[in-house]
């Protein structure tokens, strides 16, 4: 027997899993709707009155946002009630977030105060952000949410990363749902970092397998239908299952579609980075909330997200397609508006 | 079902490889050291349990990434697989990832790139590995990893899975430990009545996985399940309702009972919460349970060696299957009342018939991972 394996990440006989819910935490971004069209738009997400709050006191900014992003996530899944209590089944649902950068300003000022200060300069409540898993700690214990709780914090694909990881955990039986945010925060560290100012950024979607969804009336917006993590695009593109035939409608690009002309010519492409600014952990997850839009939106075909390229350490490829019920050849235009 | 561990590599404050990690532990010599990481001036804690590996004159970046490619190419070696892991996917566990190597930018302007913060970059230009995962999961981080690895297999995704873990002590993390630590340890003594805290070590480890029967090589010991949830009930405090339940759906997923272990390897992290919470559970799970197993935990000579520190809890569980041979708790010579009862290991190395072992990771967010590993004979 070969000691290697190929990775297949499509397995046709796995429960179908669809996104529910969607939440922004976006400056510039009223609803995901709005991620069709040209942006930043007008309205969105407002920090500087957004990130108030008792529940939000003594936690670190990326944290706040994500609380926020979840907040509208699950509202929109109808997974909670007028207290804002989490009303699904909470021993079994998943935390799956994804950052680069979330905690990066708290572990570089720690270390200015430290040589300022020594250490009892420091403040104590300083000590879950020193651990990068934070933002996925305050979600959970917001919503006491027990199952699986998973940080990715894997470059530029991180976001669709967590979202294939998410669907794993349902279809591997450890989770009946999970909340996937992807949260960035805007501070002088990740400015310094990336090389340029960034916006702050959270993103939610839940995920749910399509029969459970389907026995409490929640509405489908999208089907998670292949994902790879590959060492080009057209490697991706064939692990994902992306082919000709699949019919791809929305191409959600980074700079892995810009040299890439000749694959999937035809479609139609938005860089949501080249008009919000580098989006880094939040990219995917932002990418997922825009395809929820446009097979939404009745328009036709698949949504195809990349992320990463040559300048990066792979190409990450997400393949949503419409929910299972609705089927693009028996869509009429204009049923979801 | 079960999933064999084809290949195993370590690297600690305590030695270079798994058997040399093993021997020092069974050996039981004192292993803290002064601290030599950051400046000792800053901070109240004086021990630490370093890999004294930085040059003279100060620290370098991507440590952690280098001890990460060590393990991972050892571990690959072992399973007989070779450096190119282009067609196999590598999921690794951390606590920190390359933030060490984020302050040395911040602080010193060393040369350090945002793609350095992420494991995948190396994994790729030294193993030409693709599909690679970081996952900043604390100190539960590899068992995590561990569990994901297997579902891979499970779902067809995989036959072979590397799967490790790495960290290197960042100022960041070792300064607020220190903040928040009332009574400072100057050792980690995990269920003696001394113990006053954690200290940070550094390490990494690794493990092949395999669909079962389908390596080349020996197996060392099969993966029976792993459990992982989340207690989302502190952001850093233990809790024991999301430990029990971590433990039991561990044995539920491995098809065993309580009365079936034969050795505990303690996530011990020297904290009186932790070793109050984690000692308190064991005793409930394991009442009525016959003698119960042996119990250990190595981060008395390791110290907490953070996101690697479940997978070199369960790769010295192998070895200790392996000899036959259970390593003492360094320094425990008066168990605190909550671990009455508990087959700890105290003062040299136990022998015993070890036939299943169960390997405890708890992490900051209240995440827990616990993994129930058999003997291959």
């Amino acid at each position: 027997m070969s000691a290697t394996s190929t990775t297949h990440t499509r397995n046709p006989s796995a429960r179908e899993v669809v996104v529910t819910g969607i939440g922004l935490a976006l400056p510039g971004v009223a609803t995901y709707g709005d991620l069709l069209g040209p942006l930043p738009g007008k309205g969105g997400f407002d920090p500087a009155t957004g990130l108030s709050g008792r529940e939000l006191r003594h936690k670190d900014r990326a944290s706040r946002l994500a609380l926020r992003a979840a907040e509208f996530a699950l509202h929109d899944a109808g997974l909670t009630d007028a207290d804002a209590t989490f009303t699904g089944a909470a021993d079994s649902t998943a935390v799956v977030v994804s950052t680069n950068l979330g905690n990066a300003d708290s572990v570089c000022e720690a270390t200015d105060t430290i040589a300022r200060a020594g250490v009892m300069g420091l403040s104590p409540l300083g000590l879950p952000q020193t651990s990068s898993n934070v933002i996925a700690g305050w979600v959970a214990i917001r919503y006491r949410l027990r199952g699986p709780n998973l940080t990715v914090c894997n470059g530029v694909t991180s976001g669709l990363d967590a979202l294939s990881w998410a669907r794993n955990l349902i279809v591997a039986g450890r989770a009946e749902a999970a909340v996937v945010v992807g949260a960035e925060p805007a501070n002088g560290v990740v400015t310094k970092v990336l090389g340029e100012q960034s916006t702050d950024a959270a993103v939610a979607v839940v995920l749910e397998p399509v029969d459970a969804a389907a026995s409490r009336g929640a509405r489908p917006r999208a089907t998670i239908t292949g994902y790879a993590r590959a060492r080009n695009l057209a490697a991706a593109l064939a692990s994902a299952g992306v082919t000709e035939e699949q019919s791809v409608g929305l191409w959600l690009v980074d700079e892995a579609g810009a040299g890439a002309g000749h694959l999937l010519a035809a479609t139609r492409r938005i860089d949501l980075e080249s008009q919000l600014g580098p989006l880094s952990g939040a990219l995917g997850v932002l990418q997922c909330a825009a395809a929820a839009a446009h097979l939404e939106s009745g328009a036709t075909g698949n949504v195809l997200a990349t992320a990463g390229g040559p300048r990066h350490d792979a190409t990450g490829a997400l393949l949503l397609t419409p929910w299972p019920a609705i089927r693009p050849s028996t869509q009429e235009r204009g049923q979801h508006p | 079902m079960t999933w064999d561990i084809t290949g195993m590599a370590a690297v600690a404050n305590i030695g270079a490889s798994p058997q040399e990690i093993f021997a020092a532990l069974c050996a039981g010599q004192e292993s803290r050291k002064p601290l030599k990481a950051f400046d000792p001036d800053k901070y109240r804690a004086a021990y630490a349990y370093e890999i004294d590996d930085r040059p003279k004159g100060g620290d370098i970046p991507r440590r952690a990434t280098r001890w990460l490619t060590t393990v991972v190419r050892q571990a690959a070696a072992d399973a007989g697989l070779g450096e190119d892991l282009s067609q196999v996917p590598v999921l690794v566990g951390t606590t920190m990832r390359e933030q060490r190597s984020l302050e040395l930018w911040w602080r010193d302007d060393a040369e350090v790139a945002l793609e350095d913060l992420h494991f995948g970059t190396a994994l790729k230009a030294v193993f030409g590995a693709s599909t690679t995962y970081t996952f900043a999961n604390a100190c539960s981080a590899t068992l995590y990893a561990l569990g994901m690895a297997t579902d891979m297999i499970d779902l067809g995704m995989a036959d072979t899975v590397v799967v490790a873990g790495t960290d290197a002590a960042t100022e960041s993390g070792f300064g607020t430990l220190d903040r928040v630590q009332n009574d400072i340890p100057d050792a980690l003594r995990p269920f003696d009545a001394t113990h006053k805290g954690m200290l940070m070590g550094e390490g990494a480890a690794a493990v092949v996985v395999q669909r079962a029967g389908t390596g080349n090589g020996p197996v060392h010991a099969r993966v029976r399940g792993v459990s992982m949830n989340c207690d989302a009930h502190h952001a850093t405090a233990p809790d024991p309702d999301g430990i029990t339940r971590a433990v039991r759906d561990a044995y539920s997923r491995a098809g065993v009972r309580a009365e079936d272990i034969d050795l505990v390897m303690l996530h011990g992290s020297g904290t009186p919460r932790n070793d109050l919470t984690e000692s308190s559970v064991l005793r409930h799970i394991f009442q009525g349970a016959g003698a119960g197993p042996r119990m250990t935990a190595i981060k008395a000579m390791t110290g907490h060696t953070l996101g690697g520190s479940g997978l070199l809890s369960l790769v010295m569980a192998v070895l200790a299957m392996k000899e036959g041979t259970v390593p003492p708790v360094l320094g425990l010579a008066d168990p605190i009342s909550e671990a009455a009862g508990l087959g700890l290991v105290q003062g040299s190395p136990a022998a015993g018939d070890l036939a299943i072992a169960q390997i405890d990771a708890f992490g900051f967010g209240g995440i827990n991972a616990v993994a129930i590993v058999e003997a291959a004979r």
